[in-house]
């Protein structure tokens, strides 16, 4: 006997949509934002770990030295790019020294060497001196074995990067590291302003395991994250051990923000962007400069892909119910 | 003397850029390789106790580096005034010895696995294996970028550095490394990762149903946690709706972000801590095993 084949209802269409047919949607979604809403802007209210960032970051003292832990490379670019931009800008901005390295990614340095190259050339067009290696800014490269190095600076900076030698502006030869203004002063972890970690790696956690104890107590701690990473970094903030945390786009969308309009600028009552916890020391940002980067610029295209997320976990509910609804009436 | 000191002269050194470092250099990636095809070639008998010897050895270091008091404050030139301090001081100079030579051992792995993967389809291209057109664009790619990866390295390190950060005066060696680098591997590299957008829409529409009262709880709120994730939302749901209440009002309990923090901090903080727990006990426990050999695998059989 032949069977009867049965339709399907549109309770059971709603939770089978064919998988081409989504992701056509998220291509078409995500590219209204990307295509016809170039320059839109979207309100937002920053988060706490996020102002405790931007407030260490413009509270630190002019030429003073950041160590900078940048492990990211372009497959989180979308995040990661637009953190080192901001971080950067932060401390090109207040004449900080900063000494690069990595320990995650053989690629990591050549991305960062690119984006400052970048960088520079935005500083020329505002008008400001270009950071200069050696007097600035110093790329150490990369150091393999994330474990390892990090304890080998814990125990003694001068001898974790003994024998690194980079070209000083106008001469010839290059000389050692520690000859450099940017790496004079620093003889253990805890003589640099903050150490700062740009991940989207296990590095984070490497980092918190080996320098929490020498930095955590005096707030010398941040890190920059990747969203998906947002989670498990804020167990570290919650207790304590980083002074701040930017966490996925928007923490850098956040950080833009402040860059531009400040933090309870010009007083906590009138501000656009207002701390409870730093309601007696408003910090004005950097007005008429180039604040908005890669943060203000996808922070639409994340409501649209958010949005899209829910919609179809909505739908594909719809679809459930509708078909449970109707086996219940057969 | 101190035999941690790397800065005194001695056999195990050799000025920056000197040809006998050169040589020191060569020499040691020699025997390298000769102790690690001499291991290779010997029987799993002696093979095996040298493999876990050295493996303890090495374990024992760090066992004892975090677990014997560390020196706090330590000032240059202090000696130590007891056995405890002592050895706290060796080990902290031994950790710049050892973290070069681990170091170079990863160096070394990196080399070992391009070495593999060159022989494996090296050897796919000329016997015309299977599929042997992906072995040779593997292979054409890999030395494409080692050439011009180096020829870059060239150009840009040495007297040249600080003009090569102006685009200007980039030569063919400079372009060709942006345009395999930055124009194609890491254009290739983010394409891979934005992958996964589909992969999340397509779970989230499949997986995510109201089938339980845990489904229901959870699903609640990870709708929070996204919602609170787009700024436009929060600010409509807290400035718009509830007025942007101060913070020592009742109503700032409820706007949107404070719910989400207070999901954040309350259970997600506290889930992720219970987790992270339990992930470092197993990795004790497994350190522990690799550690006194324990796994068969590891001891390298």
């Amino acid at each position: 006997m032949a069977q009867v084949e049965k339709q399907p209802t549109l309770g059971d269409r709603l939770q089978s949509l064919p998988k081409w047919m989504l992701y056509l949607i998220l291509i078409v979604v995500m590219s209204i934002p990307l295509v016809f809403m170039k320059g839109c802007k979207v309100p937002g209210k920053p988060e706490e770990s996020t102002v405790d960032l931007f407030y260490k970051l413009m509270t630190l003292p002019e030429g003073s030295t950041v160590l900078l832990s940048s492990d990211w490379t372009n497959s989180t670019a979308g995040e990661s790019a637009g953190q080192f931009d901001s971080l950067m800008r932060i401390l090109m901005r207040k004449n900080i020294k900063v000494c690069i390295f990595t320990s995650a990614d053989p690629q990591a340095p050549q991305v960062a060497r690119d984006e400052l190259m970048v960088l520079n050339e935005e500083r020329k067009k505002e008008g400001d001196k270009p950071y200069e290696q050696w007097n600035d800014y110093l790329i150490l490269g990369y150091f393999p074995n994330a474990e390892g190095t990090l304890n080998a600076i814990r125990s003694n900076v001068r001898k974790a990067f003994d024998g690194k030698k980079k070209l000083p502006p106008g001469e010839t030869v290059p000389r050692d590291v520690f000859l450099s203004p940017v790496l004079q002063n620093i003889k253990r972890v805890e003589d640099f302003q903050m150490v700062l970690v740009i991940t989207a790696s296990k590095t984070s956690n490497i980092t918190i395991e080996r320098l929490s104890d020498k930095l955590s107590a005096d707030g010398k701690l941040g890190m920059m994250v990747t969203g998906v990473m947002g989670p498990e970094t804020q167990v570290y903030y919650a207790s304590g051990q980083l002074v701040g945390l930017s966490k996925g786009l928007k923490g850098v969308f956040e950080l833009e923000q402040m860059m531009a309009k400040g933090l309870n600028n010009p007083d906590f009552a009138t501000a656009e962007i207002r701390s409870e916890k730093y309601k007696d020391t408003p910090i004005q940002g950097f007005p008429g400069k180039q604040n908005e980067g890669k943060g203000t610029k996808y922070y639409p295209t994340l409501h649209f892909a958010l949005g899209l997320l829910i919609l179809a976990v909505i739908i594909g509910n719809i679809g459930m119910a509708m078909s449970r609804r109707q086996g219940v009436e057969k | 003397m101190n035999l941690f000191l790397q800065a005194q002269p001695s056999f195990w050194n050799a000025p920056s850029y000197s040809g006998e470092l050169w040589i020191k250099l060569l020499l040691g990636l020699a025997v390298g390789v000769g102790l690690i095809f001499a291991l290779m070639a010997a029987p799993v008998q002696v093979r095996r106790p040298i493999v876990a010897a050295v493996t303890f050895i090495s374990g024992l270091f760090y066992v004892l580096f975090y677990f014997w008091p560390n020196p706090v404050q330590r000032q240059d030139g202090q000696l130590p005034r007891d056995f405890v301090e002592n050895v706290g001081f060796q080990l902290e100079d031994a950790v710049q010895v050892v973290v070069p030579i681990t170091n170079i051992l990863t160096a070394l792995l990196l080399g070992l696995g391009i070495y593999s993967l060159f022989r494996i389809h090296f050897r796919k291209v000329s016997k015309m294996q299977r599929d042997w057109g992906f072995s040779l664009v593997l292979l054409g790619s890999m030395f494409a970028m080692i050439i011009f990866g180096y020829w870059d390295w060239i150009t840009t390190h040495g007297p040249n550095e600080v003009l090569m950060e102006s685009r200007s005066n980039w030569g063919f060696a400079n372009y060709g490394r942006d345009l395999l680098f930055n124009g194609i591997l890491q254009q290739m590299d983010a394409a891979m990762f934005s992958l996964i957008a589909f992969f999340i829409l397509s779970a989230a529409y499949r997986a995510f149903r109201v089938r339980s009262v845990e489904a229901t709880i959870m699903l609640l709120t990870a709708l929070i946690m996204m919602l609170s994730l787009m700024g436009a939302v929060t600010y409509f749901v807290d400035t718009k709706m509830l007025g942007d209440p101060r913070p020592d009002s009742m109503l700032f309990n409820f706007t949107l972000t404070e719910v989400a923090k207070w999901i954040k901090d309350t259970f997600q903080t506290s889930s992720l801590r219970g987790i992270d727990f339990g992930v470092g006990i197993g990795a004790l426990a497994m350190g522990l095993r690799l550690w006194l050999s324990l796994e068969r695998q590891g001891a390298g059989a």
